[in-house]
């Protein structure tokens, strides 16, 4: 059984065994299973957006910080930008049928599988750490409450 | 931050223009009509599944496909719209997608008391009078910008709309008296209908003291280019019949919480056609097609188990395949 250590911060959890995507709220995690990198999108997105109702990504090679795709939540489309540059290689089929099963599992429920173009993958907004984790929640839940 | 008031405009301007402004970062309010009926529907939706394009010929009513979320809804001159566009970054917008709608929708509820009517705020992002809905909203990015869109319902052609929302012939009947029960409209209310340059001087002064004073807006080159861009765009098929993801079964929204969800499952016998009803999140009724052949299922038993049950389209989907297999019926795709 594989265990992994996990940040909780009010509630939210976040899996260590993982980096996350925080440009412009984007709150995407990124795992690396082989030489793919499954992304989906964290516990904080999951509350924040409300209940998915639609997730719309094409498979092609795609730049980082480009937009890949959309989400609906709320009546609300938001755009879903690519962490890292590469060829997504598959989307989860399951996921985007029925997108709320990220509301219900956002660990679980990936929402795509890339092969990135550099085998490091890394930036400013790319953290891993707990203690970075930990601080852009924090804030994030700040700026959540102040609306 | 720019007001643009820009009176009866022909159907296709009334979506482009916000979409021009907002993909060219023009922070502005805009408040118009539309002289004709048409289809709107939202991003993620394709009209060949939504729409009777059959009857939407027939009578003149123009589809588009826009930007911002939502579902397939009938705008025409009985309705005055609003956008707000407003850049992403802008920190008077809002996180969350719903205190987006709670904080821009405040000034469209301040205008609806102006005129005598008690409408409210529900969640998502319906405005209602007496849990009736009596003003639609939508909402979006779109370029550097996070736009709100809705409408102030004056009047509402009930069977219009219902004639062009593509339904399984079942429901017809049934579409048409939920949209009555649960949709009203400022005519219905007050008994008449005050005239639409009054209610956008309203809208103007209502979004004013929210976001402060604007100026008039007037559509030069830029925009009206960039309009005619994004015309020839959104006039494709390519756009317009764009495969979205494939959703288990239909689900048709009335207004907030109340839903039609119609799923035709096909096992070693036939087809099971069933549609529930949905109402404050929760199965309200059960509606079996006259195909429903597996006649050893007991519908009242059947029912006894969907009703009020959360609304979960997978769970009741899996509900009603165990049933069914419990009853010796497989599931086929």
């Amino acid at each position: 059984m594989e265990v992994s250590l996990l940040l909780n911060v009010k509630g939210l959890r976040f899996p260590l065994d993982r980096k996350y995507y925080t440009k412009n709220g984007a709150h995407l995690w990124l795992k690396q299973e082989g030489n793919l990198v499954k992304i989906g999108m964290d516990a904080f997105a999951a509350e924040m957006l409300g209940f998915l109702t639609f997730l719309s990504v094409t498979k092609r090679h795609v730049k980082s910080e480009e937009a890949i795709g959309s989400l609906e939540s709320s009546k609300f489309i938001s755009k879903f930008y690519s962490p890292i540059s590469g060829k997504i290689i598959a989307v989860n089929d399951q996921v985007l049928s029925n997108p709320r099963k990220i509301n219900d599992s956002p660990y679980d429920s990936w929402v795509l599988a890339m092969k990135p173009d550099n085998k490091v993958y890394e930036g400013k907004y790319i953290i891993e750490e707990s203690d970075e984790i930990l601080r852009w929640i924090s804030k994030e839940i700040k700026r959540l409450k102040s609306d | 931050m720019k007001l643009f008031n820009l009176g009866e405009l022909n159907w296709r301007q009334t979506q482009l223009v916000y979409h021009a402004l907002a993909y060219e970062n023009i922070e502005s309010l805009v408040l118009y009509s539309s002289r004709d009926s048409y289809m709107c529907v939202g991003l993620h939706q394709n009209p060949r599944e939504e729409l009777d394009l059959d009857y939407c010929t027939k009578n003149n009513i123009g589809i588009f496909r826009r930007e911002i979320g939502g579902g397939a809804v009938l705008l025409d001159k009985n309705q005055v719209f609003y956008s707000l566009i407003l850049n992403r970054r802008n920190p008077i917008v809002p996180y969350a997608p719903e205190s987006f709608f709670r904080k821009f929708l405040n000034p469209v509820i301040e205008a609806y008391h102006e005129i005598g009517i008690t409408a409210n705020f529900n969640p998502l992002c319906d405005l209602v009078v007496k849990r009736k809905k009596i003003s639609g909203n939508g909402g979006g990015e779109i370029g550097e910008c996070k736009v709100l869109s809705g409408n102030i319902l004056l009047d509402f052609d009930y069977g219009r709309m219902a004639n062009s929302v593509l339904l399984p012939e079942i429901l017809q009947e049934r579409f048409l008296d939920l949209i009555q029960k649960n949709l009203t409209t400022v005519k219905r209310e007050l008994g008449f209908i005050p005239s639409k340059e009054e209610i956008c001087s309203i809208l103007a002064t209502k979004f004013s003291n929210l976001l402060g004073p604007m100026l008039k807006g007037r559509i030069d080159t830029k925009i009206n280019k960039k309009i005619m861009e994004l015309d020839k765009q959104y006039s494709s098929d390519t756009w317009l019949y764009q495969r979205g993801t494939k959703q288990i079964g239909r689900e048709i929204k009335i207004c907030e919480g109340v839903f039609l969800f119609h799923i035709i499952l096909n096992h070693q016998k036939g087809s099971v056609e069933i549609t529930f009803e949905i109402e404050d999140d929760r199965v309200k009724k059960v509606i079996f097609s006259d195909n429903f052949s597996l006649s050893n299922i007991d519908h009242n038993k059947l029912e006894e188990q969907i009703i009020d049950l959360k609304y979960n389209k997978d769970e009741l989907v899996n509900k009603i395949i165990m049933i069914i297999k419990n009853h010796g019926g497989i599931i086929v795709a």
